[in-house]
């Protein structure tokens, strides 16, 4: 007598498999909307940084984890979830705009996802290859800045290349997988930064020089912070690249 | 430790139980309508259109019974800020007209009509949503928005698109803001207990600040990620499948006076439209 087994057929399976993921994308999205509203709400979500406005905001990670961890549409609602909470948070017009404050930030996490997952497979040369060109890109930036503001120029020229060094280094030292998600960080961060400066300017909020100054001064820090942040977090959910992990915290 | 504790209170627009028209209003209809004012306020660039829309949200403020000036305290630490920001559009203001009609010129400073006008509107624009903000917020409960959303998404199911889900993804967020709080105060309080300093930052190492931050902020994600999947294994266990054929404890139904609020928004914003892309007003 055969013994009363329910079978599952093949199909069956696949269904539950395709649930399940439906299911883990609406409980990720859920938490880590939490987390952005909680650091939105809160100060913790601002860190200190030497400009006039004196803090820099970490409250864009969650879209930009969310988009690495389970694909772009998550992305694209946590950051949809960023962007309403800072519209209601807003303490200063140019994020009570709409415009500024929450249609940017949709792109945050589906940028990052994107450049997670076209950089997840790729080798270490095609990775060098990729700074040498970000690296000419700011040589020739700080070049143009020389031609208008000499000291500038070569201040940011030196920084340029110290910076390409280190990443090169770090680069040499880490898992791809690691490197990606530092470059997915940097690209949300930047998505973040580019796009809200380039929508205050657009709807008159800010002249053109202060929103360079703006994204100098808080774009750079928070792409270090947010590159910081996602290695750290992803790389203790995920368990990727333990080899060099020690506990750090 | 006073500086560790009350995260857990962040107030988010609190709903403020009160009994007023608003209030009871059905939640789809203040969802629209706040929409829709939103909107309103972010397009108007004329003085009468600001002002119209001034006045109407002014007096759904008195309406609802809430304070203008509690709407406005959470405004009252950027002020400083507010003010530069604003004297900065005023002199350096560079957009179209901006050399037209200049009143008072001083080197590279110039104060325009048009500077003047973008000033006042930015400002109005502000209020207003300072006040749109907390008229959708304090007058309706968490549960009763996440139900308006998730009917006012409805359509999307028909077409495929996940509304269900986009409205459930908002519910455990605000379900799980407290939760998370209270993880995060207890983690902050670990990590001040193993000699973590928190506190008195210089803002010029922020190298070192976003490395004091990960280890707040890591272990947050780690237990946040934890708790995702153990209400995915939960919702699996009781077979959720989406929004089809459930259905809800509450149910609201339009009345008369939702419809003409709903009617009164609309013929708001077409005022506004009409007003200052056809007719024109000042």
């Amino acid at each position: 007598m055969s013994k009363h087994r329910p079978t599952v057929t093949r199909q069956e399976k696949a269904l539950a498999v395709a649930s399940e993921r439906a299911i883990r994308r609406v409980t990720t999205a859920g938490l880590l909307l939490a987390i952005t509203l909680l650091l939105v709400f809160t100060t913790i979500g601002m860190f200190p940084v030497p400009t006039p406005a004196g803090h820099a905001t970490i409250a864009h990670i969650p879209a930009i984890i969310g988009g690495i961890l389970e694909g772009p549409l998550v992305g694209l609602l946590v950051g949809m979830g960023f962007g309403f909470a800072s519209f209601a948070r807003a303490t200063i017009p140019m994020f009570k705009d709409p415009l500024v404050a929450i249609v940017p930030r949709l792109f945050i996490g589906v940028t990052a996802s994107f450049a997670f997952f076209a950089v997840r497979r790729a080798s270490k040369p095609v990775l060098a290859i990729l700074l040498a060109v970000l690296l000419g890109f700011m040589l020739l930036f700080s070049w143009q800045m020389a031609g208008t503001i000499l000291w500038l120029g070569i201040t940011w020229g030196v920084l340029s290349v110290a910076g390409a060094a280190f990443l090169f280094w770090w680069m040499r030292r880490e898992d791809v997988q690691v490197v990606a998600l530092g470059i997915a960080a940097a690209v949300g961060s930047l998505t973040n930064t580019v796009l809200v400066l380039s929508a205050a300017v657009l709807r008159g909020y800010i002249p053109q020089e202060a929103a360079w100054g703006i994204g100098l001064t808080h774009g750079v820090p928070e792409v270090i912070a947010s590159g910081i942040i996602t290695v750290a977090v992803v790389t203790a959910l995920r368990q990727i690249g333990s080899r060099w992990r020690r506990a750090r915290l | 430790m006073a500086g560790y504790e009350g995260l857990r209170y962040a107030s988010l627009g609190q709903y403020i139980p009160l009994d007023s028209p608003i209030h009871r209003a059905d939640p789809r209809v203040k969802l629209v309508g706040a929409a829709l004012l939103t909107i309103a306020v972010a397009i108007a660039t004329t003085y009468s259109a600001n002002l119209l829309l001034f006045v109407a949200i002014f007096a759904l403020l008195k309406w609802a019974r809430l304070r203008a000036r509690d709407a406005l305290l959470s405004v009252r630490p950027a002020l400083a800020f507010i003010l530069l920001l604003a004297a900065m559009q005023l002199l350096f203001y560079n957009g179209p007209e901006a050399q037209t009609k200049v009143l008072v010129a001083w080197g590279p400073l110039r104060i325009s009509v048009a500077s003047l006008r973008v000033v006042a509107v930015s400002l109005v624009r502000f209020v207003d949503l300072v006040f749109l903000t907390s008229l959708l917020l304090n007058t309706t409960t968490a549960s009763a928005l996440t139900y308006g959303l998730e009917r006012l998404l409805a359509p999307l199911d028909a077409l495929g698109l996940p509304g269900h889900e986009l409205s459930m993804v908002g519910a455990i967020a605000l379900r799980f803001i407290p939760i998370l709080g209270e993880a995060l105060e207890t983690i902050v309080q670990a990590q001040a207990s193993r000699g973590a300093s928190l506190g008195g930052r210089s803002r010029w190492q922020f190298l070192q600040n976003a490395r004091r931050m990960a280890a707040l902020i890591v272990p947050l994600f780690v237990e946040a990620y934890r708790r995702a999947e153990e209400m995915t294994l939960a919702m699996q266990a009781r077979c959720y499948r989406g929004g089809r054929g459930r259905t809800h404890l509450i149910r609201y139904r339009l009345n008369r006076g939702d419809y003409a609020a709903l009617g009164a928004s609309v013929l708001l914003f077409g005022g506004i439209l009409v007003g200052q892309y056809i007719a024109h007003w000042p």
